[in-house]
């Protein structure tokens, strides 16, 4: 059976029209009557003892409906990790301490922004100020501080991974090499600021809508801390302006939005600055790598030990995927008969790090890629080469982990080397000029059930209509991604009607079939998709038996859905417009409509993913010897994300990618002294500029996922890996100057360079 | 934290009644021409003024006069872009030219004006080093009176500058180069294309019937407390043969007359250092442009 038309479509996204011109509805533009507006007190300190706190002059400014502080909440200790309770340490207001710069301490309601604002400016709160620790060799260091009291010593949270025999392995290297990398803290930078609106609803009930990726994990968190039924708490997500994995748990502001709403009896919406998201937000996580390689001397991989230490900041936040993931990324991409891999989770008092696109793999990757770039270097083998030589291939098993069914890498890799020039260019050197390679790998949604659902993973609801529509209701979160419009082309594929007859509804709790665990880990394609392919196949087993019906057919034959129409598939011209199909089937089922559900649950897919994307790129640099200045020239990628649904899309994730790789490898860092960010503004938080970005070609390395929704793997995020590491290399190949730490500033290079 | 903006807009038509608003406002008016600085600094509440005065429908600021002496004459309402485009700045004032082509963004040069750069008084203002080695004045006015003020004389510290409630910069006027002169700028934002200027240098060499410096003046901003020249480093250079050599001494001579910064934005070594780069490339294309006797004229 032939792929129909609209998969691999470039559809530009359903809905850009309107948020082009600004009709799209995004929380801060929504006001509802009586609308009350909310305003957060932080911890001016990094930890700190709460000893006191008066809210009554707070209280007493004309203007102002309710101010709450921890002793008005549960103190319910939540977060998103509810497999294990024991992680979960953070409370919606700060209990007794506070473990950084920025952690909420109260929040106020009132009649506008302004006197919200300054009525926060009029609680006192008395501290007892506490020694702090910015650095996770501080925090680990004998007789440092503890930070949370179930965790003396400040190591939250270690993951070990080991197999083949590490130490026996590396005796048999013939080269062996032991690197330490660092890497920042950065922002997601979405261009959405966080916001939530609640109110209040009849019978004690709630709605919130809110900037959220996550709408069912923010249900039952909130209705966790709130002390409620989950189903007294309405989640809807409006449109979203980026996510980048910074909106995927229950935040502060969401949960004093719906309490205050509650006590007030009015509605309350909180909307965060920029500054706010700079200084305080969720963040991607510092790390220190240091990775030991043994090799054959013909570049054979024979070993790997990975040692990470992450920056947790105040609480865990999602730091027990990203320990469990770097373990993971750290041994992709390659085949590695031994691994080791030890990583800590260590609490500082730097803002919370969390979720951000790559999740783990940006980190691994930039030590793992930039690692093998110094090996090839040293071994005297082309780095292409040297990774094609140790590729992982389809069917090969990452133990423990899972198996990549597909594995397009060595094509990506042949691919770039070709479509770049790259033999030619690497052995011909041209003052200044640079180019280097890095691979990239990533999960096409998570399998470890750390939220502990009771649901299916995803689920998706389809309604079809005798006027030749229908109508998809999916709780999957399009945060800007354009998951809206996938999911609808894949239900036009299986429903062979035009996309524009699909009504959408998705991200409300109160209507969209449970559950959905939401946009992370790029899993909504793949999940996501199979849930409507599951319910499409259940409508058309309803409206095939139609046609055997209207045609008396013999059992050997098939329906197909194309066109529009509904026919029999040997006899195309036996059928019906696919609206007087329904209509009949219908009128047979004596008026009850025609829906179905459709549900995805990873299952036996080991432990981590059920598809993996690869990809390889290639980046030429010119580097101004003099001012240290990189300047990035052109950018070449190969990418194996399946079958792309839509490629246009595909091309948009990719082209965000390096968008935010270039700003991870040479500009960005969220600059912290002693807790608090010194850069909290995007004139002194170098995100790229639309000048900043290189001309960039791409090539899909089409393969066809058995698991995946006509074949479609993840495209969103392992393409944020390669870029850093490809900088780096390039940057070596043209100046000879290797940086183990990011960002490669100007100043880094010079002093590469000798030059200051 | 931030306060209410709560402020009345007056858009005067002539130049006198915009004085007249500045006289009887006093220190709670601000002026507004592009805005693209005063509007940021509304909104995090670092001013907070009564009363703004748009320069927009003043007319008589806006554009670019050739007086009889060769001096150009740039209205303080005129934006960054048509600075950038206009002819006579494009032909006679490269180094004015390349930093109103090269700061900010697209959409702040076509809202800013080079007076409000200025004004502004950002010791990386982009225009004052170039303004500086032109030996630009800024023609000031008030209600009952007008004064000129030389462009090095106009910063006094991080975002102080010598203009007081009631006054109103009205143009920037810059006297014609010498003969036999060229000039140049580069900025350096060493993280992005679009960013504030880690550091800037502005050359100017004259060259005399022999070929030696008649006179050379640099100009540095981002790199002290206010935009600066470098005295020392022009002195290495009057009177002589600007070969290779000579003009790399000059400009390490001007990177240890700067007083850099560490900041966020670079450190105070790297700044030195680029200082040095950058003069040396400057005074490298200015000799060029001299010898060429194109006047300073744009590649």
């Amino acid at each position: 059976m032939s792929t129909p038309p609209i998969i691999g479509a470039r559809i530009p996204q359903l809905g850009a029209r309107e948020k082009v011109t600004g009709q799209a509805v995004y929380t801060d533009d929504m006001k509802l009557p009586g609308m009350l507006y909310g305003a957060i007190l932080r911890s001016p300190h990094a930890h700190a003892r709460i000893k006191r706190i008066d809210t009554s002059k707070a209280r007493a400014l004309p203007g102002v409906k309710d101010v709450v502080t921890g002793d008005d909440t549960l103190k319910v200790a939540y977060g998103n990790w509810r497999l294990v309770p024991d992680i979960q340490d953070e409370y919606v207001l700060a209990v007794d301490k506070v473990r950084y710069v920025g952690d909420e301490v109260a929040a106020v309601c009132a009649l506008d922004a302004d006197t919200a604002r300054r009525a926060c400016e009029l609680i006192e709160v008395e501290y007892e100020v506490l020694p702090a620790v910015f650095s996770v060799e501080e925090a680990l260091a004998e007789g440092a501080p503890t930070i949370r009291a179930e965790k003396p010593g400040n190591l939250s949270l270690t993951r070990e991974i080991e197999y083949g025999g590490v130490d026996e392995a590396f005796t048999r290297a013939e080269y062996v090499r032991e690197d330490t990398f660092r890497v920042p803290t950065v922002s997601h930078a979405y261009l959405e600021p966080c916001s939530a609106l609640a109110a209040p609803d009849e019978g004690g009930r709630v709605t919130l809508w809110t900037s959220t990726q996550t709408p069912y994990i923010v249900q039952v968190l909130l209705a966790k801390t709130l002390g409620l039924p989950e189903n007294h708490v309405r989640v809807i997500k409006p449109q979203v302006g980026g996510g980048f994995g910074g909106k995927m748990e229950l935040r502060t502001w969401e949960f004093c939005a719906a309490f205050m709403a509650l006590r007030t009896g009015r509605p309350v919406k909180f909307t965060l600055t920029r500054a706010d998201e700079l200084a305080y937000g969720r963040r991607r996580h510092a790390m220190v790598l240091r990775s030991k390689i043994g090799l054959t001397r013909d570049g054979v991989i024979l070993a790997k030990d990975l040692d990470v230490l992450l920056d947790s900041g105040g609480y865990n936040a999602m730091g027990a995927t990203a320990t469990f993931l770097v373990g993971n990324f750290g041994a992709m991409l390659y085949r590695i008969p031994a691994y080791r891999y030890l990583g800590r989770y260590v609490y500082t008092n730097n803002p919370p790090a969390s979720a951000m696109r790559g999740f783990g793999a940006p980190q691994a990757l930039f030590a793992g890629e930039c690692q093998l770039n110094m090996v090839a270097e040293e071994l005297g083998i082309d780095p292409i080469e040297l990774r094609i030589r140790n590729a992982m291939q389809a069917g090969d098993s990452v133990p423990g982990v899972a198996t990549a069914r597909t594995c397009g890498f060595r094509e990506a890799l042949e691919k770039v080397r070709d479509a770049s020039g790259w033999v030619e260019k690497r052995a011909r050197k041209r003052p200044g000029k640079g180019i280097g390679v890095a691979g990239c790998s990533f999960i096409s949604g998570g399998v470890f059930n750390w939220f502990d659902t009771k649901y299916h993973f995803t689920s998706c609801e389809v309604r079809v209509f005798e006027d030749g529509t229908a109508h998809l209701l999916t709780m999957a979160s399009d945060i800007g991604q354009g998951s809206d419009t996938v999911l609808r082309q894949i239900l036009a594929a299986e429903l062979g009607i035009d996309i524009h007859k699909i009504r959408l509804t998705a991200g409300d709790t109160a209507v969209t079939p449970k559950a959905d665990l939401g946009t992370w880990g790029s899993r909504v394609t793949l999940m996501a998709g199979n849930a409507v392919l599951d319910a499409a196949r259940k409508i058309k087993e309803m409206l095939a038996g139609v046609l055997f019906m209207e045609y008396d057919l013999n059992q050997i034959h098939d329906v197909a859905f194309a066109g529009d129409r509904v026919f029999v598939r040997a006899k195309p011209k036996r059928g019906m417009d696919f609206g007087e199909c329904v209509y009949k089937a219908l009128r047979g089922r004596r008026g009850e409509p025609l829906t179905a559900f459709g549900y995805y649950t990873p299952r036996d897919k080991g432990l981590v993913t059920p598809a993996f994307s690869f990809g390889a790129q290639v980046i030429e640099v010119e580097v101004d010897e003099d001012t240290g200045v990189v300047s990035v020239e052109q950018v070449h990628t190969a990418h194996d994300s399946g079958v792309p649904i839509n490629t246009m899309a595909v091309e948009g994730q990719l082209e965000g990618s390096i968008h935010m790789g270039l700003g991870y490898a040479l500009s960005e860092e969220l600059i912290t002294v002693e807790g608090r960010v010194r850069n909290a503004t995007f004139l002194d938080y170098r995100i790229p500029a639309a000048e900043d970005m290189p001309p960039s070609a791409s090539y899909e390395i089409v393969t066809r996922d058995p698991e995946g929704p006509y074949g479609a793997k993840e495209a969103g995020e392992g393409l944020v890996s390669p870029t850093a590491p490809a900088i780096a290399e390039a940057i070596w190949d043209a100046v000879g100057v290797r940086s183990d730490t990011l960002p490669i500033t100007p100043q880094r290079v010079l002093e590469g360079l000798g030059k200051l | 934290m931030t306060a209410p903006l709560s402020f009345d807009v007056h858009r005067p038509r002539a130049l006198t009644e915009a004085l007249d608003l500045l006289d009887e406002y006093g220190a709670t008016a601000r002026v507004i021409a592009g805005g693209t600085d005063l509007l940021p600094k509304l909104r995090n509440g670092r001013l907070s003024p009564e009363h703004l005065v748009s320069l927009g429908r003043v007319g008589e600021l806006d554009g670019i006069e050739e007086t009889g002496d060769g001096a150009l004459v740039i209205g303080a309402a005129t934006r960054l872009f048509d600075v950038q485009r206009h002819p006579l700045v494009r032909k006679r004032l490269p180094a004015l030219h390349h930093a109103c082509s090269v700061m900010a963004t697209v959409q702040i040069r076509n809202m800013g004006t080079v007076a409000g750069n200025l004004a502004n008084g950002s010791p990386c203002a982009d225009t004052s080093a170039p303004l500086l080695v032109y030996g630009a004045t800024l023609e000031v006015a008030r209600r009952d009176g007008h004064r000129e003020i030389p462009v090095g004389a106009f910063h006094k510290g991080p975002g102080s500058v010598d203009l007081a409630s009631g006054e109103l910069i009205v143009a920037i006027r810059v006297p014609p180069v010498p003969a036999g002169s060229g000039s140049a700028y580069q900025r350096i934002s060493a993280r992005s294309r679009v960013d504030m200027a880690a550091a800037g240098v502005a050359g100017l060499v004259t060259l005399d019937g022999d070929g030696r410096v008649a006179e050379a003046r640099i100009g540095l901003s981002a790199v002290s407390p206010t935009p600066t020249r470098c005295p020392e480093a022009e002195s290495l250079l009057t009177g002589q043969v600007p070969d290779a050599p000579l003009l790399e001494r000059a400009a390490r001579e001007a990177a240890e007359e700067a007083k850099p910064i560490d900041d966020v934005r670079a450190t105070a070594a790297y700044r030195r250092h680029v200082v040095f780069v950058m003069a040396n490339r400057v005074l490298t294309t200015c000799v060029a442009r001299a010898s060429a006797g194109a006047g300073g004229g744009t590649p």
